[in-house]
């Protein structure tokens, strides 16, 4: 026998029909509402909430997705995140957190069919805004003597928080670049790597790392990005190195990891 | 570092924190949205870190959603207490709203990201009481709960919303955070023939000792609605608002409110300068 479902609460009631009612166009205020003002008075006040809605949306993703406003323009972009906000509304009230889905629903908008690296340029805005929120943290310096004293096998390497790896068959990093230079000759150049590696059909595997305070883009030879990869997953240096096959350089990657500070410190399994 | 107990303070805000960090001027505190500092690191963490060696920090919420009754995010209560741990703010406070619901019974709750009215009845009064406990329970400190601008409002409540906010006090320990441009933007919006009496009636509703900090900003009324936009300098209304507030309350804490066209830091520091002369005044 099913239970009887308990009452919706007077006011639980009123606050789900107010909030219905500023995503929905409306052109008459809900009655359950029991507002004070009427009519046109009514709807214009629900219009500010509204408006103001579609403005936060607007700006919060469009300072997160930096690329793929640019890459879709402003007017598609506006549209874009009233949709997404419609789609998949955020849960929580830091809308720094809110976008996190936003690259594989614009992978399947059939209004963007016509740019298929949409989705992988948006995968790196987020990782990039991603890694900026990320803990800070020290590389703990003792803890790399450890790296020449024990079996690779029971040393893992653990790189700073924030770190992502991207792989594409786009050339997103190329794309991204091209979308941050201002001045008009540099971006002509920025534009034509993009249109080459577009024709050549060429991917791009990259990392993203912070810098300072802010986050930026590494692209990545194959032997590394497997190598990043099964860092991030947590493989020990041994498996890592397997991984990464033949053509990896550790010696030279360890010289640049420390120059770069990518590396946060390295354990030894079982301490 | 000399702390002020009362005083005018502003918000920190990214356009600033330069000039603001590089010749730090005497202010009684700065305040910062508590959600923009919820990551888990990063710059923007790191100059409210170094703001606290210089100032008092208030932690102002936009997204508790004390009002809901749907009940608080556990997820933003656990990063508000992890901030408060970080920056011991000389106080925290949000707003009497709600944010959080279903968007249809049985669904999951969503968050709307703004401040959204609540009506004065008992049972609002209830759950905000709820909520605001919560709160406090988990800072283990008593809370601010600051009253709304709202373009509409609800023809069922039961009480004013200065009786609201009294027995919300009574009831929970809280203060409130009395933000006099919103009264006066909803006296206007309400269309009241004395809109400056209308707020002087609500401060006077209020009881002593309740308001624990006060705010001050711009509003626009070009449309066909005033809006609480907190763009522009405090209008003259607004200014004799706060006067008679201070007459009834005594010195208490206020911060100049600038989120949008953001002017230069010597605007906003004039006009805490202003707050700050009456302040003065109210204590001579």
């Amino acid at each position: 026998m099913n239970a009887t479902p308990a009452a919706e609460p007077h006011e639980a009631r009123r606050q789900r029909a107010l909030l219905a009612a500023f995503n929905a166009a409306a052109s008459a205020v809900p009655p359950e509402l029991v507002l004070r003002e009427q009519d046109a008075r009514a709807l214009r006040g629900l219009e500010a909430y509204r408006a103001n809605a579609e403005a936060l949306g607007e700006r919060a993703l469009g300072a997160v997705f930096a690329t793929i406003r640019l890459l879709v323009g402003e007017e598609n972009f506006r549209h874009l995140a009233r949709e997404h906000w419609l789609a998949v509304p955020p849960m929580h009230g830091d809308m720094g957190e809110w976008g996190a889905e936003f690259p594989a629903w614009l992978g399947r908008h059939r209004a963007m069919a016509e740019w298929p690296y949409l989705a992988d340029c948006a995968r790196l805005d987020l990782a990039l805004h991603r890694n900026e929120r990320s803990a800070d943290a020290v590389f703990d310096v003792a803890s790399l003597a450890l790296l020449g004293e024990n079996d690779p096998a029971r040393l893992f390497i653990e790189l700073m928080p924030g770190t992502a790896l991207l792989r594409s068959a786009w050339p997103i990093a190329a794309i991204h670049a091209a979308h941050q230079v201002a001045d008009e000759t540099a971006s002509e150049a920025a534009f034509a790597v993009v249109r080459a590696a577009l024709a050549e059909g060429r991917g791009e595997q990259v990392m993203v790392v912070r810098q300072g305070w802010r986050a930026v883009v590494q692209v990545l030879p194959p032997a590394q990005a497997e190598w990043t990869a099964s860092l991030l997953q947590g493989a020990s240096v041994a498996a890592a190195l397997e991984e990464a096959g033949e053509a990896f350089d550790f010696a030279s990657w360890l010289q640049a990891a420390l120059r770069e500070q990518w590396v946060k410190g390295v354990a030894l399994l079982g301490d | 570092m000399t702390v002020r107990l009362a005083g005018a303070g502003i918000g920190l805000r990214q356009p600033h924190y330069a000039q603001l960090l590089g010749a730090p001027p005497p202010l009684g505190f700065v305040e910062v949205h508590s959600e923009n500092f919820f990551a888990d690191g990063g710059a923007a963490l790191a100059v409210l870190q170094q703001a606290r060696e210089h100032w008092p920090v208030s932690l102002h919420g936009v997204g508790l959603a004390l009002g809901s009754a749907a009940g608080l995010d556990p997820w933003h209560l656990d990063r508000l207490a992890r901030l408060a741990e970080r920056i011991e703010p000389v106080r925290v406070s949000d707003h009497a709203c709600f944010a959080r619901a279903p968007l249809a019974p049985g669904q999951a709750v969503v968050h709307a990201n703004d401040l959204l009215p609540i009506a004065f009845t008992d049972e609002a009064l209830t759950i905000m009481a709820g909520n605001v406990e919560r709160v406090q329970e988990r800072l283990r400190r008593p809370m601010l709960v600051e009253n709304l601008s709202s373009y509409v409002s609800f023809a069922d409540d039961s009480m004013s919303e200065p009786e609201f906010f009294a027995r919300l006090c009574r009831r929970t320990g809280c203060g409130m955070l009395l933000d006099v441009n919103n009264l006066m933007v909803n006296a206007l919006n309400a269309g009241l023939a004395d809109p400056l009496g209308g707020c002087c009636t609500f401060v006077d509703a209020l009881p002593q000792g309740i308001v624990g900090e006060i705010h001050l900003a711009g509003y626009n009324e070009t449309g066909e609605i005033v809006i609480d936009d907190h763009g522009s300098r405090v209008r003259p209304d607004v200014w004799r608002v706060y006067e008679h507030a201070l007459t009834r309350f005594g010195a208490v804490p206020t911060l100049l409110e600038w989120d949008t066209e953001l002017p230069a830091l010597e605007v906003l520091l004039d006009e805490a300068a202003q707050a700050s002369a009456r302040l003065a005044r109210c204590t001579a």
